[in-house]
């Protein structure tokens, strides 16, 4: 089953015309005044803003993560994870979740609640520690913070009955569900493994406009990820620590020798016949080009002064430490539209659940907390808006002391400029049976989430705060088409 | 005449015998001494074998073709560790492949599978039969990831690794119900926990190295006996659970993907990132059979990958689509076997080369997940090869980031060798605790600098780099190198010439510069 292809539109294919005109894949330079080739400028920004996708590698249970809290609920999902004793449950104890209790504006119908993960697990010395996302959960009670439910991708909207419908033509699957790689790929681009395009570079694309160095609109603090690809936009990566300065390149000999370090500038970054050998060249050209300037500007912002120093040193709080700081240094590097990405590992729990999930979400919480915190002191809170995304939601059953691949899972948006203290999306029943009851119908086996949002609704929403125009979503998202109606909004609200 | 000798050394080097197993080599240094809790707690002792392993043991073959495999059948570091002796968990595991490398693929199979690292990597020493009263079920992550990465893959294959039927619409092979169905093979299978637990100087238990290095053992108590129906096969109710292990395994081993998936991911490791079908059709063949009704024999089939036409065809070399990305830490490998930098204090306390801003951003086993270093249907996005959709699996470590850290790492450990943590004691104290750090792995450049001897005219001089730029464009790419690009490195290893005044350090510049010009040349990071 094919995807549908994406809409011809006049936006991509103008990009796809000048994408001819520089072969060598150098981004463009300058701004273009986009509108004297007789196409809308896709947008001339003149405030500031950043999308910041915090990608969660794995699968993170999202059953654990945003936990039923209300009685009837809480029994039904403590009674399914409760594993039949306590040594093997996988079923976060009430009485702790008192303390991560949402309290959104609206209440959800049918007094349904929920609560952030809490949890008490043994340290390394076996001692009780409580772990939990204290931090979220004040975000989110203080409106700076929305949960939405059961997002995944999906091709047209779908029930249960659809699901089992052998008509694939009618009612297409995504491809390659449950498998990692191809999940990650189809959250970051619509296309599973081998797709060259993500939804943050075609935002990107209609951003770079907007950037005096287009160079900058796409960074990665982590490693290569489709994300942040797209026509035109490319994903420049930069480490936790800054750019690399590369010793032999940018002193003035190698050994001692001028002469030397002068051949090995020209080998690493000739053009050459050989695909595999020019691609490889270009990658060091681009940062030897764009290093130097990337260092000037966030060596304005060390990373031990304040607010940097209070996100705490994690490997996913040292990629928003320098997320951080290159926001900081918008000026000197000319940006006004920026997409992010930084990633955490860890989260395929099939196994310890509890006990790696607990680090897993105190990390997260008090990392996307002290960024929070440190868009504020910046003055920027209302310009970021940071997400999480994973390959997919897990079962709701038990697999003995963890839980396996599923496909809709529960998500995180934070930032000033987020509609904060709600609920998006719907919350789904709990049940693992397999029959026609209403309960079943939102589940495809073991309490596998059958997506009730698109992913692509998800991103359409935050592509059109970020600043692309109502028909030019088409193009970034390709079945964004498929959706629409009231149920599926293409834009879930969650954003002002 | 000249494909037969090929073939002959190919088969010396393949039946060179395998040199001390890691786990002996761990015992034999004292690194399953219990009295060091720094020897049950820490994991770098396997660094140091598998390192010393890969630059310095004899059957180099088998050693690269075992890297290889580590890349398909993986198991990482950055996973969960063993409570004690995660060393020798690793190091056994790397036996198993170095022992299988040049063997069968099916008792690979086997050997993995009843690996406690395995067993504690995808879940399966975890996994249990189902309980209706609780709604507990197996656990699902071996039983989908022995077919997506070990035997089968996602779609159905041709045998030239073509999508089956076609590529418009492929075939799935298993579906969500297949690896519900074989997860519960799995179940009940568990370290082997014969051995006695050890006491230590702090005067508690803690369980031996046996636990971690013997095969999973079977608990009845905790397998599931429920029939099993997956791609086509099943497995009667009540089968003991040796026999549907082995029912399930064969049926996955006799596929016909195998062939071309395994088949194809070898030929992107050991030649070529985009191999024609017909190149993957020749090499999936050996491993169907292997000329004498073999399947699965792994000699036929690096046999067939390293002698293949397309591998050797000297037009390939100018074919500007074809070779693939070296990894970074083959690169350094390949130095160290080049020079012959070894570790003067023999100890090889060599730690892990991951960090991609001040080293290779690669290291053996420390793949971020089950899924490797990089996917072998990577695309890299914005490039020509995106456009051609082709794949190159290594560029997914390439970026702004590592192209940086790569080439400092080499101009650093190029002159002065590789630091080492107190490489005269092999002794190994906790991270953090004091460590001194001393240049341990170097290479001396004897042969080179002998090349640079007499310099006593500006010809001989240049006469002498000439010979220099050769020698290193022989041994690490095989002459590759173009004729332009080596009378750049000449130019440059001659301004000014050497003379008849010239220190030894001056002549051990030249050599780093010409290593350093030729690591750092894209004619060489690219392998043809």
């Amino acid at each position: 089953m094919n995807f549908i292809q994406p809409d011809k539109h006049t936006r991509r294919a103008f990009l796809r015309r000048s994408g001819q005109l520089a072969f060598t894949g150098a981004a463009l330079p300058l701004a273009m005044n986009l509108a004297a080739f007789g196409e809308a400028a896709a947008f001339n920004a003149t405030d500031y803003k950043a999308l910041v996708c915090i990608f969660l590698y794995g699968g993170n249970d999202h059953y654990n993560t945003i936990v039923p809290y209300d009685t009837t609920n809480y029994d039904l999902y403590n009674k399914i994870r409760g594993g039949g004793g306590a040594s093997n449950s996988i079923a976060l104890d009430q009485a702790n979740l008192q303390r991560t209790l949402l309290k959104p504006t609206v209440a959800l119908p049918d007094d349904r609640q929920f609560a952030f993960h809490s949890d008490v697990v043994l340290n390394a010395y076996g001692q009780p520690i409580t772990k939990e996302m204290s931090g979220l959960t004040g975000l989110f009670n203080s409106g700076k913070a929305a949960a939405l439910f059961n997002v995944g991708p999906l091709v047209v909207p779908m029930t249960r009955a659809d699901y089992n419908n052998r008509d694939r033509y009618r009612y297409p699957l995504p491809p390659k569900l449950f498998s990692h790689n191809d999940q990650q790929s189809l959250w970051q681009s619509s296309s599973p493994e081998g797709s060259s395009e993500g939804w943050g570079g075609k935002i990107g694309d209609l951003a770079l406009g907007s950037n005096s160095n287009s160079a900058f609109t796409c960074i990665s603090i982590t490693g290569n990820a489709v994300y942040l690809s797209g026509e035109r936009a490319q994903s420049y990566q930069v480490s936790k620590n800054g750019s690399v300065k590369i010793k032999s390149l940018d002193e003035s000999t190698v050994y001692d020798s001028t002469a030397v370090k002068n051949v090995l500038r020209d080998l690493v970054m000739e053009g050459r016949t050989n695909i595999l050998e020019n691609e490889y060249n270009i990658v060091t050209k681009r940062q030897v080009n764009s290093g130097q300037r990337v260092n000037d500007a966030i060596g304005k912002f060390p990373a031990n002064t304040a607010p940097f120093n209070t996100i705490p040193g994690t490997n996913l709080g040292d990629q928003l430490k320098m997320a951080a700081r290159l926001i900081a240094g918008r000026n000197d590097l000319g940006t006004k539209r920026q997409v992010f990405f930084v990633s955490m590992g860890g989260f395929d729990t099939h196994g310890d659940l509890r006990g790696s999930h607990a680090e897993l979400m105190r990390q997260v919480s008090e990392v996307m907390t002290g960024f929070y915190n440190a868009t504020t002191a910046l003055g920027v809170a209302n310009n970021v808006t940071a997400f999480t995304a994973s390959d997919f939601g897990r079962t709701l059953v038990n697999n003995g002391n963890g839980s396996d691949h599923g496909w809709g899972g529960h998500h995180l948006i934070v930032g000033g400029a987020v509609k904060g203290a709600a609920f998006y999306g719907t919350p789904p029943p709990l049940s693992i049976t397999d029959s026609s009851d209403a309960n079943d119908q939102w589940h495809v086996g073991s309490g596998r989430l059958l997506p009730s949002t698109s992913m692509d609704q998800y991103a359409a929403t935050l592509a059109k705060w970020f600043g692309a125009a109502d028909t030019e979503l088409n193009g970034v998202l390709p079945n964004l088409s498929n959706f629409g109606s009231s149920a599926y909004p293409r834009d879930l609200g969650f954003m002002s | 005449m000249r494909s037969s000798s090929y073939a002959t050394w190919l088969n010396k080097q393949m039946e060179a015998p395998t040199s001390k197993t890691a786990v002996q080599w761990l015992y034999d240094s004292g690194y399953g001494d219990v009295k060091d809790y720094s020897y049950y707690y820490n994991t770098y002792p396997v660094e140091f074998a598998v390192w010393k392993d890969l630059m310095s043991a004899p059957d180099a073959v088998r050693k690269r073709v075992a890297l290889a495999l580590s890349e398909i059948l993986v198991v990482s570091m950055n996973g969960p560790s063993m409570k004690t002796w995660n060393s020798f968990s690793f190091a056994n595991y790397w036996d198993i492949l170095n022992k299988n490398a040049l063997g069968n693929y099916r008792q690979l199979l086997d050997d993995v599978t009843m690996s406690a690292t395995m067993g504690l990597f995808l879940n399966i020493t975890d996994s249990q039969k189902e309980d209706p009263a609780s709604g507990r079920l197996p656990d699902e992550n071996y039983a989908r990831e022995i077919m997506q990465l070990f035997t089968i893959g996602l779609y159905e294959l041709n045998n030239d690794g073509s999508l089956s039927p076609n590529s418009t619409s492929p075939k799935e092979t298993y579906t969500q119900d297949d690896v519900t169905n074989l997860a519960r093979v799995f179940t009940g299978w568990v370290q082997d926990g014969s051995a006695k637990w050890v006491q230590v100087p702090g005067g508690w238990y803690e369980p031996p190295i046996e636990n971690n290095i013997r095969p999973l053992v079977l608990n009845n108590d905790r397998h599931s006996f429920k029939a099993v129906t997956f791609l086509g096969k099943t497995i009667n109710q009540n089968t003991p659970g040796k026999d549907a292990l082995k029912a399930a395994l064969d049926h996955l081993f006799n596929h016909k993907n195998v062939g071309p998936f395994i088949g194809k991911q070898l030929i992107q490791r050991l030649v070529t990132s985009n191999p024609s079908p017909a190149y993957v059709n020749r090499v999936a063949n050996a491993f169907n059979n292997n000329g004498s009704g073999v399947r699965g024999d792994m000699k036929a089939v690096i046999s067939a990958i390293l002698l293949d036409d397309e591998a050797r065809n000297l037009t390939n070399l100018t074919n500007s689509s074809f070779g693939k990305l070296r990894e970074p830490m083959l690169r350094l490998v390949q130095w160290a076997r080049t020079f012959g930098a070894t570790s003067k204090a023999g100890t090889w306390k060599m730690l892990s080369t991951s960090d991609p801003a001040l080293s290779l951003g690669q290291s053996p086993f420390s793949a971020p997940s089950v899924f490797n270093f990089f996917r072998p249907g990577y695309i890299p996005p914005n490039t020509a090869l995106a456009k051609s959709k082709s794949t190159a699996p290594e560029f997914q470590l390439v970026n702004e980031t590592t192209v940086g850290g790569y080439l400092n790492y080499m101009q650093d450990v190029i002159e002065k060798g590789v630091n080492c943590p107190d490489p005269k004691d092999r002794h190994l104290k906790f991270f953090g605790y004091d460590w001194k750090f001393e240049r341990d792995i170097v290479a001396t450049y004897a042969k080179e600098l002998a090349l640079l001897g007499n310099a006593a005219t500006p010809a001989i001089a240049t006469a002498e780099a000439t010979a220099l730029v050769n020698r290193i464009n022989l041994l690490m790419c095989g002459g590759q190198i173009s004729a332009a690009t080596q009378s750049k490195m000449v130019s440059a290893l001659t301004s000014p010439p050497l003379n008849t005044s010239s220190t030894q350090r001056q002549r051990e510049q030249r050599v780093w510069s010409a290593v350093l010009m030729t690591m750092a040349c894209p004619e060489y990071l690219v392998q043809k």
